[in-house]
């Protein structure tokens, strides 16, 4: 069975009290550790200890009080003796919903404090750059959650309405009258979850939101998607081709007008040679064979280029 | 002052010139064109992630992009050398440049995994392999005594390319996706188009002097005319053979430290970072050593062969060591070997090519190159899984290490089996029985007025004592 969840507070009924698991996290206070990171999934009774080993004053009794979110907690202030050169300081919350999650703080007046941190599993990889996808084209967004922390109860996708508006505008992308289900296909599978996308379009750009749900609250990640049309890598690809085009055809342009200069410095020299003796036309083998690899190298290098006087002349 | 004429016109058709003057820019396209196929091939795996997410298909089916890329590149290099024997090389290299932009601009439009696998696997694979063995041999035809150094220059562009595209390729695809990174890519490949218009069209014409040699002999049968233009001769030549055979088994450990280098490190206990830097300090070195190879060996105080077996019997000894010296555990080691791992295995790139003309004689260099890269394809494509074999049985890469460091050293043992291998001098490299006419004798006569070195001296004496 499916239902839908909203991220704003849910007025849902409480469980009672004795109904619920207990749990304890004792943490010494070594000047060192300011935090305590503690996750949460269900709904528990949390027994929060702190305990310190004083200092060099040694004083009788010390007042000892919690706080959450930087506010004192009522009714909270005890006074706290010193059993065997230990400070300690025990409180028993009642963490059901989200709003019981946070920063609880115990503190040793004047002298230490800790800070507990409540909070559900966070997803560990981020994504800093925008995914991109091309018009038509389909994309699949992913959100998972570590190995080392516990899998969440389902997950849910919401996508950011309008560029860059917050968090409250968003809207579920698996309400069927909002969005069009077959562009969209979500898939879970415990700890991963898959959105497609299918024909994107340049409005499907924007925040997506992917949310982990356990029992007591849900852990969010957000991505940005960025559709392109083709124009955007066909911008600098034109580019690279003209400079190719340009490239090829300066050498080629080159290359011909060097080796009509060459060819023409070449063969003046022969024809002068042989214009010398017009009576004596009769060709030395030396010539020849130098007329031969002449013909045959213009010949394959550049079959248009015959010289006509040079084939005229009679061999011997 | 005729003489003098004459043999600059012969000096720009033959390409067994003088070191320098077009040579060079030829060196530079080389080292473009180099960087935009090796250095492409290497960045591809940028695209390997987004493959992954985009097509939901297993990491091995995706990497059989890359692995078809590089072997229709090595398994079309005697395609491309042959074509060069009968065609034009420029024409070849702007095809293949053509054909490798063409089939990643293809691959952008791609919808499925198979796409993939004929676009960028085998489109541009035939065009790279029409490319790359074409340009060495033509940049190697156009030095005699500077060649190494050439061509050690020309493949210090994959290292330095490896650097430059890799936080390229990621810009592109943060920017483009994958689709328009590709096509991107594909405008850049054809680039090796304009260095392929570098190329000047072979004037002294090979295909004509063979097929002139073939028709006066006998009917100039079409298999004997493409098995002349793939040398497939060279087949039956023991020189070349023992060659071969010493190249495949260089390859077979050659590439096992690309691969599994930084897993090694990992394994040992160094973090990604420090991993990775591993790698990098091997590349960096490497591209220092192909330069200074090829720049040492022109100096001409030791044998090209003997260089060569120098620097694979080093590259054997520390690939032995990478795997050795982590025992120790000390960062400061693997660094300094790796380092050194990286300047041998350059090192012996430019000489493995530098060698191929003292085998074969540069005329059938073309198309002895292209069946070089075509054996070697072999082992270059078995070496790794069998490394990644040994690894998954013995659990850790020392014994992947061990033995391709013993396999380059195989392949140093079996070189020193090349005829004349022990003399100090060079030999002359072997003739190709080729009925000369007049024209050929006059490029020779003139070759010797010029004063080329000696290498050329004896091929010009070899030719004329097989003619007079």
């Amino acid at each position: 069975m499916y239902t839908t969840e909203t991220v704003g507070p849910t007025p849902t009924p409480l469980a009672p009290v004795s109904t619920l698991p207990t749990n304890t996290k004792s943490v010494h206070l070594t000047g060192d550790n300011k935090i305590e990171n503690v996750e949460l999934l269900n709904p528990v009774n949390l027994s929060l200890e702190c305990i310190w080993s004083g200092n060099q004053n040694k004083q009788p009794n010390i007042t000892g009080y919690w706080r959450k979110g930087g506010v004192d907690i009522q009714d909270s202030r005890v006074p706290v003796d010193p059993e065997n050169q230990q400070y300690k300081l025990k409180r028993v919350f009642n963490i059901v919903s989200e709003e019981h999650l946070g920063n609880y703080t115990c503190v040793f007046e004047n002298e230490a404090e800790l800070d507990f941190i409540l909070a559900v599993p966070r997803i560990g990889e981020k994504r800093e750059k925008p995914i991109v996808s091309y018009v038509g084209d389909f994309v699949v967004l992913t959100c998972k959650m570590e190995d080392n922390k516990p899998v969440p109860r389902t997950w849910n996708w919401f996508k950011n309405n309008g560029t860059d508006k917050a968090s409250e505008d968003l809207q579920i992308i698996f309400d069927e009258q909002l969005f069009e289900a077959q562009r969209y296909d979500i898939t879970i599978d415990g700890r991963n979850t898959k959105l497609m996308v299918k024909d994107v379009s340049i409005s499907d750009s924007g925040v997506y939101h992917c949310a982990a749900v356990y029992n007591i609250s849900t852990s969010t990640s957000k991505m940005q998607l960025k559709v392109i049309t083709i124009w955007e890598p066909l911008k600098p690809f034109l580019g690279i081709l003209i400079e190719v085009v340009i490239l090829v055809t300066a050498i080629l342009i080159y290359e011909r007008n060097h080796s009509k200069k060459k060819k023409a410095e070449a063969v003046r020299p022969v024809h002068e040679e042989l214009n010398q003796k017009p009576e004596d036309a009769v060709v030395q083998p030396h010539h020849r064979a130098v007329l031969h690899a002449l013909v045959e190298t213009q010949a394959l290098c550049a079959p248009q280029q015959v010289l006509p006087g040079v084939i005229g002349v009679r061999f011997h | 002052m005729t003489d003098r004429k004459l043999k600059s016109q012969s000096q720009e058709d033959g390409a067994e010139g003088p070191d320098g003057g077009w040579g060079w820019v030829l060196v530079v396209a080389l080292f473009v064109s180099t960087s935009l196929v090796f250095g492409l091939m290497r960045g591809l795996g940028i695209f390997f992630v987004e493959f992954v997410q985009y097509f939901e298909e297993s990491a091995q089916a995706i990497s059989w992009i890359s692995s078809i890329g590089l072997a229709a590149q090595q398994f079309f290099s005697p395609l491309g050398a042959a074509l060069c024997n009968a065609y034009n090389t420029r024409l070849v290299v702007m095809t293949g440049g053509f054909l490798s932009g063409l089939g990643l601009i293809l691959a952008s439009q791609a919808t499925c995994l198979v796409h993939l696998y004929f676009t960028m696997g085998i489109i541009s694979g035939l065009g790279w392999g029409l490319v790359f063995t074409p340009m060495v041999a033509t940049v190697m035809a156009n030095f005699t005594r500077r060649r190494a150094l050439a061509v050690g220059l020309g493949f210090s562009s994959i290292g330095l390319s490896s650097f430059a595209f890799n936080p390229l390729f990621q810009l592109l695809v943060e920017t483009y996706a994958w689709r328009g990174a590709l096509l991107i890519l594909g405008g850049l490949s054809l680039n090796i188009m304009a260095c392929g218009a570098l190329i000047q069209p072979e004037c002294h014409s090979k295909a004509s002097t063979k097929v002139d040699s073939q028709s006066r002999s006998s009917r100039p049968d079409l298999l004997q005319r493409v098995s002349s233009y793939l040398e497939v001769s060279l087949l039956c030549e023991r020189p070349y053979l023992t060659y071969a055979l010493g190249v495949t088994l260089l390859n077979f450990g050659y590439f096992v430290p690309y691969f599994h280098l930084v897993a090694h490190s990992r394994q040992v206990g160094f973090s990604e970072y420090r991993a990775a830097f591993i790698m990098s300090a091997a590349g960096v070195t490497d591209i220092f050593g192909r330069i200074a190879s090829g720049w040492f060996s022109d100096l001409g105080h030791f044998r090209v062969v003997h260089l060569l077996t120098l620097w694979t019997v080093l590259a054997g000894v520390f690939i032995m060591l990478l795997s050795v010296s982590s025992w120790t555990g000390s960062y400061a080691v693997m660094i300094v070997i790796s380092l050194l791992y990286g300047f041998c295995s350059g090192a012996l790139t430019s000489m493995v090519f530098a060698v191929v003309p003292m085998i074969m004689g540069v005329e059938r260099m073309m198309g002895g190159l292209g069946l070089l890269q075509l054996i070697e394809s072999c082992a270059g494509l078995l070496g790794t899984p069998l490394s990644g074999w040994l690894r998954d049985m013995t659990g850790n890469y020392t014994a992947s290490f061990v033995v391709a460091g013993s396999f380059v050293l195989l392949g140093s043992l079996t070189m020193t089996t090349l005829p004349h291998y022990f003399s100090c001098a060079e030999p002359p490299p072997p003739q190709r029985p080729v009925f000369v006419d007049n024209s050929e004798t006059l490029n020779l006569e003139l070759g010797q007025k010029d004063g080329c070195p000696s290498e050329f001296n004896h091929q010009t004496v070899g030719q004329r004592e097989s003619t007079h």
